[in-house]
């Protein structure tokens, strides 16, 4: 399977012999050492340091089909560079759009993924639950913001939901990390005010360009989506499908890190009224995040073991076909 | 499918046979590649690999392993290059 690169020093990419050469710059500015990426082995770049690059690089990377997605100082996912669609189809781009246009039909998938994510987020808790933390009443809010999704009837209603389910959902996050020394407040963001934000913000960053990056290997477009408003700014049809992966890829690495303490209040610089996370702390997220991304599980209708990177394509495919009318679609749930 | 690749050109094909190498797997030291390649590609591979090589006088050896769990790899000394995919 290709491989996701990260790249965290500043450097310079070019394309050297058919293939990327990476030369590190060291603290000085001056040439480092250098390495040669397979071509052929590489998924896509995440950028987080600075890289020097030239158009001769993109046309290299477009032929072979990698995106590289970038990320600014702060954390911010800011932008891609995608590669030439190579899966183009007419027919699916327009039933996307007509279900985008048509209230009904995109109200029935609005509701779906926020099912999906509920459902997931609350084995979260539950899993919680039965480690004996006190979030009982929590899940009990949640599940009466499910119970309404049904009866609503825009999406902007649906939208609201989501947003007091997260809401809710968040209340319980100090109580699931059992480290002290990371107090959660509410959910801050641009930028994150504590330690847990600026994981929260770290870690969907990561989930959104995953979820990118799966979309552009099958036939969707990324910029129509049904539950987030789309077109402007970002590929939003990746924060579609974020909801759903969010608790198991993004909060799940964080009750990880921390309470097995690979990430501590070191890991974090507090600077301009907000809390960041150090090079150090990107590194081990990062490690971890795509650990957890090829990580199988055992898929009950395909049969076989299965990573949650392809999880996310596979819903891709659940959606194409809700899309072209040939299965309804059934968000992800965690079954275990 | 794992795969740790070695050769042994004659010095006027070595250059040709290090930059194809570098396009399908990890160099780790001289005229020594390791990484996880797909049945397709290193049959491409080697396909190209053969019309570089002069079977008279040159070799290319294979060594498979179905995943990396199942190697064990051992360094003495300096590792020329690290193959972590975080730079």
């Amino acid at each position: 399977m290709k491989k996701t690169f990260y790249l965290f020093n500043p450097g310079r990419m070019s394309r050297q012999d058919n293939t990327l050469k990476y030369t590190a710059y060291d603290e000085d500015g001056a040439d480092g050492q250098t390495r040669f990426l397979p071509i052929e082995d590489v998924a896509d770049l995440y950028v987080f340091g600075s890289l020097d690059a030239n158009s001769a690089l993109y046309n290299f990377l477009g032929k072979h089909g990698v995106s590289v997605h970038f990320f600014d100082y702060y954390e911010h996912y800011t932008g891609s560079f995608m590669a030439k669609e190579y899966l183009l189809a007419g027919k699916l781009q327009v039933a996307q759009t007509g279900h985008y246009t048509s209230p009904k039909k995109r109200l029935v998938l609005a509701r779906k993924l926020v099912e999906g994510a509920a459902f997931n987020l609350l084995k979260n808790l539950r899993y919680y639950q039965s480690r004996g933390r006190q979030v009982g009443e929590e899940i009990a809010q949640i599940e009466l913001y499910v119970a309404v999704l049904p009866h609503a009837t825009s999406v902007a209603e649906i939208m609201g939901y989501e947003g007091n389910i997260r809401q809710t959902y968040y209340r319980c996050y100090e109580q699931l990390v059992s480290v002290p020394g990371f107090g959660f407040g509410t959910r801050s963001t641009q930028p994150p005010q504590n330690e847990l934000n600026a994981l929260l913000s770290f870690g969907n960053m990561l989930c959104y360009a995953a979820c990118l990056s799966q979309i552009y290997h099958t036939q969707l477009n990324p910029t129509i989506s049904f539950l987030h408003e789309p077109g402007t700014r970002r590929f939003s049809l990746a924060l579609d499908l974020a909801e759903i992966f969010k608790p198991l890829l993004v909060d799940r690495t964080i009750f990880r890190l921390l309470n097995k303490k690979e990430i501590q209040p070191r890991d974090f610089v507090r600077e301009l009224d907000g809390c960041l996370l150090k090079e150090t702390g990107r590194k081990t997220f990062v490690r971890v995040f795509e650990e957890r991304l090829k990580e199988t599980i055992q898929h009950r209708r395909l049969n076989r073991a299965v990573s949650y990177q392809h999880l996310i394509k596979l819903e891709c495919y659940k959606l194409t076909k809700h899309l072209l009318s040939i299965e309804e679609f059934q968000p992800f749930k965690a079954w275990w | 499918m794992y795969i740790i690749l070695v050769y042994d050109v004659k010095q006027q094909r070595v250059g040709r046979m290090l930059k194809l190498c570098r396009r399908y797997l990890h160099w780790i030291q001289n005229s020594v590649f390791e990484g996880e390649i797909s049945e397709v590609k290193l049959a491409e591979l080697l396909s190209k690999a053969r019309a570089l090589l002069d079977e008279e006088e040159d070799s290319v050896i294979l060594f498979k392993s179905r995943t990396q769990q199942w190697l064990e790899k051992q360094v003495l000394g300096r590792e020329r290059s690290r193959l972590d995919n975080i730079l």
